[in-house]
């Protein structure tokens, strides 16, 4: 017989939450108390108690909201534009193909693909020498762009970069959705007389609202904390026009050990993605 | 109107084909390259002379093998105990009604909103402390961590969609919940199961970071940090290094195919399908 | 002996505890020639012995690496007993107390640095403390395509100025499309803080003094500008704010520029066989500004002994070992990594093995260290997204200059 719900929930929550208790909580405990203390191991002095006034600092700092911009500009361009990307590639891979393997391999292969090489892949694509882009513009006849030398133009490499991978995931997760959509709710548009679109919208779309959501708020966060197609494609340039917030954190961290500083840009990137992640949780409640 | 659809079905396939693959078919044209080759001006596409010796090279110079066993050990094991726990993290949140699921489900996303970096030293204390530094239990534990978050949702989705009918006729019937579970509601959501499986191993077969800092010893070396070591401090051979990503996507992409057939027939063996 | 007597002995002997081997372990980048490293340490383990010395690889990049030692020492771990160090880092681990300073060890600082390239002394002296001492060494050389200068009967240049009128010559000459005349790096990579600084130092400037910052920004600007100047006048190529070092390297080896400003490992390369320029190149010192000096920008990497290392003696012990003549011309005629000491330049079996040392030594004479300073990453942050700003073209030089001076303020005094 069934144990008690209530007894039955904590045993299956149970692992999940002993792995984020031993993993997590340490240091995100941590983190968040750091960030209360002015530290700097460069300085050899020792860690010292300034409550908030490093948020303070934060909301002062200069490429602190350059940083937040340039974030936001990749967020907001390629959250939508991975759903789109995403929706479009997953509805192809979901047509019914003899041999289906090849076309669910190419859905799969931009996630498979290292980030970290992904970026240095994507630099040398747009390399004005050698790159395949501007192979392609010069066979097309179009004039070949130096990509890296222009603000606009880098960002919309890295964000074609970041679309072509993201679009992949989020491919991925609508895919197994459109798996679960029963054919005769199809069958039964067919016989209203609702046309491919209409049943794209009013079939295929709310049925697939969990997995959008689901997506959505992956991608967003993961938008929010993009690091290594920027690092490895233009370091954060030309000047600080490609610099997103996560390369901010990690140059504090790593390069300038001020630790006090990142711990608190950290907490202000966790709050950041817990509120979009609440509107999208809403989301979730709105459709079961 | 339907001819119209079947006409344009080979073009769509070919889209996708060319978006999802030119990549990681350039890399493998590249790593068949000689690296004079590759700063000829206009580019080459197809290798003038296409040659193996990169691929030597890359296994002579490292044990590629060696590190392409430890990323699969990593992998395998981090993702299954993944499943396992947001499968069950999952079913409670879809399925108990429970007071608090809205914050239980907030706190498992938090995890994931936090930089890595941030979390590096911290983590490195943990695992010294626990004796697992240079050991695959240094990556397993935190990947198992990291791709908990984005399974157990992608499950929630899934099991939420699902109607409760079936499952609820079979506790009438004098099934446990449990039992409900694997067999009614997992086969119904192979699917999710699968792409939560995928996202899981392709999270830890690319992970970096962690890797390289916990597990320096080249004995347990994977393969994203032993691909950065074909480089020198500042040269960068692309025609060795593609040889061996090349090396460390096939097997991925094989294993997950091989592995999405195998869980949707098995799963959905039993189930009912819609 | 009676056999009591032997009992004795032996339970003496075995009570006695066995002398337990000390086991160092060091970190190499993975970069630097390990077996040659293997081959000095296994010179440190027949000097002393009962001494094990594992080598630790790992972190291709000087970034990598730092990012790994990063991590290991902010957690005070003691799984390391001594490291190899980016010249521009000693200063911040000394700061961040991750360094044994080596004073005990080598008596007179002053006197004992002597024997290295001077500018070593400088680099890895904090506060009247030795933090670190040189492994090996290396500066920005010029390289330059000696075919081509000798078919248009030119020296190479001794000021920029010359440097871009012998281009234009040359590239008027040869009509090849292709042909670039100097390759340079201007990605916000840390060369670019060399890019910057060589034509600034070479006008008699510095950066800072002991720790305190003495920013000029009118010869800044002037530096600045020099770059972009060659890139107007079609000296540089346009997108030298996408070149890496790497990139300079692979064109210089592909025949495609005539002038290379890179550092000291392009010359195995481009002496290989897969090299389009073999018997081709030539190194040079770099040209100075009109009316200023040729400088170079020092590189080189460096033994630092770890704060956490649970032998301290042995570890410190390891690395004025490893930092002597006698593993500097292994190092040299093994790897043809650059010696730290000068008189090796003139040794007959490195020159034997590196004939190109003897050119090499007058370009590391004039090779200066970058700011030492704990805050150095930050500075180096400073300069090198302005250096990439400014040729990429979306700042001129005086705004550049500008912002640079105002951000330097901000973080040394």
């Amino acid at each position: 017989m069934d144990p008690k719900p209530a007894v039955l929930a904590a045993v299956l929550l149970a692992p999940a939450f002993l792995l984020l208790a031993l993993i997590v909580v340490y240091p995100v405990g941590r983190l968040i108390w750091t960030s209360l203390f002015e530290l700097n191991l460069t300085s050899g002095l020792p860690a010292e108690f300034t409550g908030i006034s490093n948020y303070v600092l934060v909301v002062q700092d200069p490429v602190f909201w350059q940083t937040l911009t340039n974030t936001a500009v990749i967020t907001v361009v390629t959250v939508p534009g991975a759903l789109v990307a995403g929706m479009v590639l997953a509805l192809i891979a979901n047509l019914p193909f003899r041999r289906p393997w090849p076309v669910r391999l190419a859905l799969l292969v931009p996630w498979a693909m290292p980030l970290a090489f992904t970026g240095l892949i994507s630099a040398w694509f747009f390399n004005s020498q050698y790159g395949v882009v501007n192979d392609l513009l010069r066979r097309i006849g179009l004039p070949q762009p130096i990509w890296f030398n222009s603000a606009v133009l880098s960002m919309a490499a890295i964000c074609l970069t970041i679309i072509w991978k993201a679009s992949s995931f989020v491919a991925m997760i609508l895919f197994a959705g459109l798996q679960t959509i029963p054919r005769e709710l199809y069958e039964a548009a067919d016989v209203d007389g609702a046309g491919r679109l209409r049943q794209f919208w009013s079939v295929t779309v709310p049925l697939l609202r969990p997995a959008i959501v689901v997506a959505m708020i992956f991608r967003t966060i993961t938008a929010l904390q993009t690091f290594d197609i920027p690092f490895t494609m233009t370091r954060g340039g030309p000047g600080n026009t490609t610099r997103t917030l996560a390369m901010y954190i990690y140059q504090n961290t790593v390069s300038f050990l001020d630790l006090g500083y990142s711990s608190t840009l950290a907490v202000v990137m966790f709050l950041i993605s817990m509120a979009v992640s609440v509107v999208y949780l809403r989301q979730i409640r709105a459709t079961t | 109107m339907r001819l119209r659809g079947a006409a344009l079905r080979p073009i769509a396939a070919f889209l996708v084909l060319v978006n999802g693959l030119f990549p990681a078919v350039w890399m493998l044209l590249t790593s068949l390259k000689s690296e004079a080759e590759l700063t000829r001006t206009p580019i080459t596409w197809l290798p003038a002379n296409a040659t193996l010796v990169n691929y030597v090279h890359a296994f002579h110079e490292q044990p590629l093998l060696r590190y392409l066993a430890n990323s699969l050990i990593v992998a395998s094991a981090s993702t299954a105990l993944t499943l396992l726990v947001s499968v069950m993290a999952a079913y409670a949140l879809a399925r108990l009604d429970i007071r608090f699921r809205d914050l239980a489900l907030g706190a498992i996303i938090a995890v994931s909103t936090f930089p890595l970096v941030t979390l590096l030293v911290p983590l490195f204390e943990i695992l010294r402390a626990l004796g697992l530094l240079n050991s695959y239990g240094a990556l397993i534990l935190p990947y198992t961590v990291l791709s908990l978050p984005i399974c157990t949702l992608v499950l929630v989705s899934f099991f939420e969609s699902i109607p409760r009918d079936l499952e609820n006729a079979a506790m009438v019937d004098g099934t446990t919940s449990v039992g409900a579970l694997t067999r009614i509601l997992l086969p119904l959501s192979a699917p999710g199961v699968a792409t939560a499986g995928i996202l899981a191993f392709v999270n830890s077969w690319d992970e970096f970071l962690l890797a390289l800092s916990f597990n320096s010893a080249s004995a347990y070396r994977t393969l994203p940090v032993g691909i950065t070591l074909y480089q020198g401090e500042f040269s960068f051979p692309w025609p060795e290094i593609s040889a061996a990503l090349v090396v460390g996507i096939v097997p991925v992409t094989v294993l997950i195919i091989l592995f999405q057939q195998r869980i949707l027939a098995g799963l959905t063996a039993g189930g009912v399908k819609g | 002996m009676p056999p009591g007597l032997r009992l004795i002995c032996l339970a003496l002997v075995l009570a006695l505890p066995a002398r337990a081997d000390t086991v160092l372990k060091v970190y190499v980048s993975g970069q630097i020639a390990t077996p040659v490293f293997r081959k000095a340490l296994d010179r440190f383990e027949a000097a002393n012995p009962g001494t094990h010395v594992q080598i630790e690889v790992g972190g291709a990049t000087s970034e990598e690496q730092a990012q790994y030692l990063n991590t290991v020492l902010s957690a005070g771990d003691s799984s390391l007993d001594a490291f190899l160090l980016d010249i521009v880092r000693p200063a911040q681990f000394a700061a961040a107390k991750w360094v044994t300073p080596m004073n005990s060890a080598i008596g007179d600082p002053k006197q004992f640095m002597k024997q290295y390239l001077p500018e070593y002394a400088k680099a890895d002296t904090v506060k009247g403390e030795v933090v670190a001492l040189p492994a090996f060494a290396d500066a920005m050389f010029l390289y330059y395509r000696k075919d081509l200068l000798d078919k248009y009967h030119l020296q190479p240049p001794k000021t920029w100025d010359e440097l871009a009128t012998q281009v234009k010559t040359i590239l008027a000459g040869e009509h090849d499309p292709t042909l670039e005349g100097v390759s340079f790096q201007a990605k916000a990579i840390e060369g670019a803080v060399c890019t910057f600084l060589l034509p600034y130092w070479s006008m008699g400037n510095s950066l800072e003094q002991d720790g305190h910052l003495t920013f000029d920004r009118e010869a800044a600007t002037k530096a600045l500008t020099m770059w972009v100047n060659l890139v107007k006048q079609g000296v540089a190529p346009k997108n030298v704010a996408e070149i890496a070092t790497d990139d300079t390297r692979k064109d210089f080896q592909a025949g495609k520029a005539i002038f290379a400003v890179l550092w000291a490992y392009g010359w195995a390369d481009f002496q290989g066989p897969d090299s389009a320029v073999r018997g081709k190149v030539g190194v040079a010192v770099l040209p100075a500004m009109t009316g200023g000096r040729s400088v170079s920008c020092l590189g080189g990497w460096q033994w630092g002994a770890s704060a956490y290392s649970k032998h301290k003696p042995e570890a410190v012990k390891l690395v004025k070992f490893m930092s002597t003549p006698d593993i500097s011309k292994l190092l040299a005629v093994d790897a043809s990594l650059l010696p730290v000491f000068p008189s090796l330049y003139h040794d007959p079996e490195v020159l034997k093995a590196d004939p190109w040392f003897a050119d090499a030594l007058a370009v590391v004479q004039t090779a200066r260290t970058r700011p030492v300073t704990p805050l150095y990453n930050q500075v180096s942050e400073i300069i090198r997204t302005t250096v990439n700003a400014v040729l990429a073209g979306t700042q001129t030089p005086e705004q550049g200059a500008a912002q640079m001076g105002a951000q330097l303020r901000r973080v040394l005094h």
